[in-house]
């Protein structure tokens, strides 16, 4: 019977025939969510249970895989560069798209291109920026030695700040200011365009300076946008996998630590699985903790 | 804040929004420069090439590269031998140029665009209808079913990768092309939808139901309203969200490079530049050539869409 016929059928009421209209309209898009995001991740705990082969049957385990995960020393270090990236990339975001936004907010000539161009680091592949950022801190042809070494001297050699661990994570930190800091500045400053001029006349009445009127009228309006754009931030940033993976591979996150894992070399799902497991319950406590000691929610 | 400000201040503040425009562009600056100079001049620091090389560009777009791959040698060989017939001759060139080691920009382009245009218009037709049942109709299970949409932010592709590939493997997609294509599709289809019916389904309510009434009323029944009056109405905001899934998609590695790893023609953008970069031909005028002509398009999509996805973006609508 068509959908049509079952939805103009006699006796059934307006209500009735709503409901069925209605499910029958999100029914494809929940399918397609249920099948392949919540039974996905539900797969994906049980699998963390066995020793997964790419193409064998998987055997079950129990707890071997999280214990070899937990074991590993590289897991730890990975946490420790997640939470470095996390807290850096999520402060730094914030604080230069409150900055950003400040400015932009004032009026000066050509307003409109420079709010056009200074969105382009947000809405550009990251795989067509990361070979320019590559470039300049390339210890030979780049910028960034050129003028540290050969202009200021503040190194004694070139070198490649990109190519160890320990100097990459900042690289990448950087980087990930640079490309997310427009999606904060829009966020604040459409929060800071709804603020009541009133308040700062009243605030100049009283004598405010412009430090006290920023403290006591745009800072307690913008804070809860400030809030989400946080949380936010700490969800994606804690996932992220390209913007980090793609500029160096130096910087073992844990979600790039698990991508090595299950698919370079030995392909080790299990403990992939596992791991991926871990991480969203690292998360999930994150954000509580988050929500209820910083937001007070 | 309209205040006065002295001149000095005023030079200050203008000073400081250059600091701010040259930090955004700067990286994209540095690869257009790059892509434009010879060799020699990478080592410097200067923004403008002396002289401009385009040959990257054309290197990439496969434009003229016929006959400049064949060795001296065959030409003349080809030249002085006048009893070789037409086909013989087209077999020997062939050879040559066939782009084995030149980079196939054109076809990752290719495939990253029919990629990314399915996903966005099959993810855009189903939020529709979602979206519209959201914020028109009312039945049992709609709220749960909005609020679990929005759960979906805090997964990230990671968590779903690796079930996805075996759920994949064991139906058999993965080792015929036709299927890893397919099997991609529908994860970017998936990972896109839940915001598109998010974005969509504020849009939506903003319309005025009374005009759907007035349709209503007129005999149009609620598939007709739909087609007729919310998709023409919510236009901008339908292409805005069609062009934030087809950005997604475009931009989209980590699923690429597990799924389409044994078959580099179907490589897609991120991955044939990946790969490009640490292979014998990573010249840094070719990939910041390639970086310049994957953020064109995007770039170009952008500024016509500018306004409506800053208010998107700005009512909280977008996943990363």
């Amino acid at each position: 019977m068509k959908l049509t016929q079952i939805l103009t059928r006699e006796g059934w009421d307006l209500k009735q025939r709503e409901i069925l209209l209605g499910w029958t309209m999100v029914l494809p898009a929940v399918l397609i969510i249920l099948s392949l995001i919540l039974y996905p991740i539900v797969y994906n705990v049980y699998l963390s249970f066995f020793d997964v082969q790419p193409l064998a049957d998987n055997t079950y385990i129990g707890l071997e895989n999280h214990k070899n995960v937990v074991l590993d020393p590289g897991f730890w270090n990975a946490l420790v560069t997640t939470v470095i990236y996390v807290v850096f990339t999520t402060l730094g975001t914030t604080l230069m798209g409150l900055f950003v936004a400040l400015v932009m907010n004032q009026k000066f000539p050509l307003r409109g291109l420079v709010r056009s161009l200074i969105l382009f680091p947000y809405i550009a592949p990251v795989i067509s920026v990361v070979f320019a950022w590559q470039f300049i801190f390339d210890p030979v042809n780049g910028i960034f030695m050129d003028i540290t070494y050969e202009k200021l001297g503040l190194f004694s050699s070139r070198f490649n700040l990109i190519g160890s661990p320990s100097t990459a994570v900042w690289v990448a930190v950087i980087f990930s200011i640079w490309k997310n800091f427009p999606f904060s500045y829009l966020m604040i400053l459409s929060r800071l365009q709804a603020i009541d001029h009133n308040l700062y006349e009243a605030a100049e009445m009283d004598g405010a300076s412009g430090w006290q009127k920023f403290r006591f009228i745009t800072l307690p309006e913008v804070y809860f946008v400030m809030g989400a754009i946080v949380l936010l931030r700490m969800i994606w940033n804690f996932n992220k996998f390209e913007e980090i993976y793609l500029l160096t591979e130096n910087v073992r996150v844990l979600s790039v630590y698990t991508y090595f894992k299950a698919f370079v070399g030995t392909m080790e799902l299990g403990q992939g699985a596992s791991l991926a497991v871990i991480q969203f319950l690292l998360l999930i406590g994150f954000i509580l903790f988050y929500v209820k000691r910083v937001l007070k929610w | 804040m309209v205040t006065q400000h002295s001149l000095p201040r005023r030079i200050g503040f203008l000073l400081l929004v250059l600091a701010i425009v040259a930090f955004s562009i700067f990286p994209f600056i540095q690869m257009l420069s790059i892509s434009l100079k010879y060799p020699s001049e990478w080592g410097s620091p200067s923004l403008v090439p002396k002289n401009f090389n385009i040959e990257a560009y054309k290197e990439l777009l496969n434009i003229g590269q016929a006959a400049k791959n064949v060795p001296e040698s065959v030409r003349i060989l080809l030249e002085e031998t006048p009893d070789l017939t037409e086909e013989q001759r087209q077999t020997i060139l062939k050879k040559y140029t066939s782009t084995g080691d030149v980079f196939p920009f054109l076809k990752y382009f290719y495939n990253s665009f029919l990629l990314s245009f399915t996903a966005a218009f099959i993810t855009v037709i189903f939020a529709i209808l979602g979206a519209y049942a959201f914020s028109r109709l009312r039945f049992p299970g709609r709220s749960l079913i909005q609020r679990g949409v929005l759960f979906v932010y805090m997964f990230g592709g990671i968590l779903l990768l690796i079930p996805l590939y075996k759920m994949f493997v064991g139906i058999g997609w993965i080792s015929i092309p036709p299927g890893a294509f397919m099997s991609l599709l529908i994860i970017y289809i998936v990972q896109t939808l839940p915001v598109s019916l998010y974005m969509l389904g504020n849009y939506f309510r903003t319309i005025p139901f009374s005009i759907e009434e007035a349709a209503m009323i007129e005999g149009a029944s609620r598939f007709g309203t739909v087609w007729r009056i919310i998709i023409p109405l919510s236009f901008a905001a339908i292409v805005t969200v069609f062009i934030y899934c087809f950005m997604i998609a475009w931009n989209e590695y980590l699923f690429a490079s597990v799924f389409l790893k044994n078959f580099k023609d179907l490589y897609t953008l991120p991955m044939g530049l990946k790969a490009l970069f640490t292979s014998k031909n990573a010249i840094w005028d070719r990939i910041m050539a390639a970086s310049v002509l994957t953020a064109t398009p995007v770039i170009v999509l952008f500024m016509a869409i500018q306004r409506n996805l800053a208010g998107g973006l700005a009512s909280g609508g977008v996943k990363e």
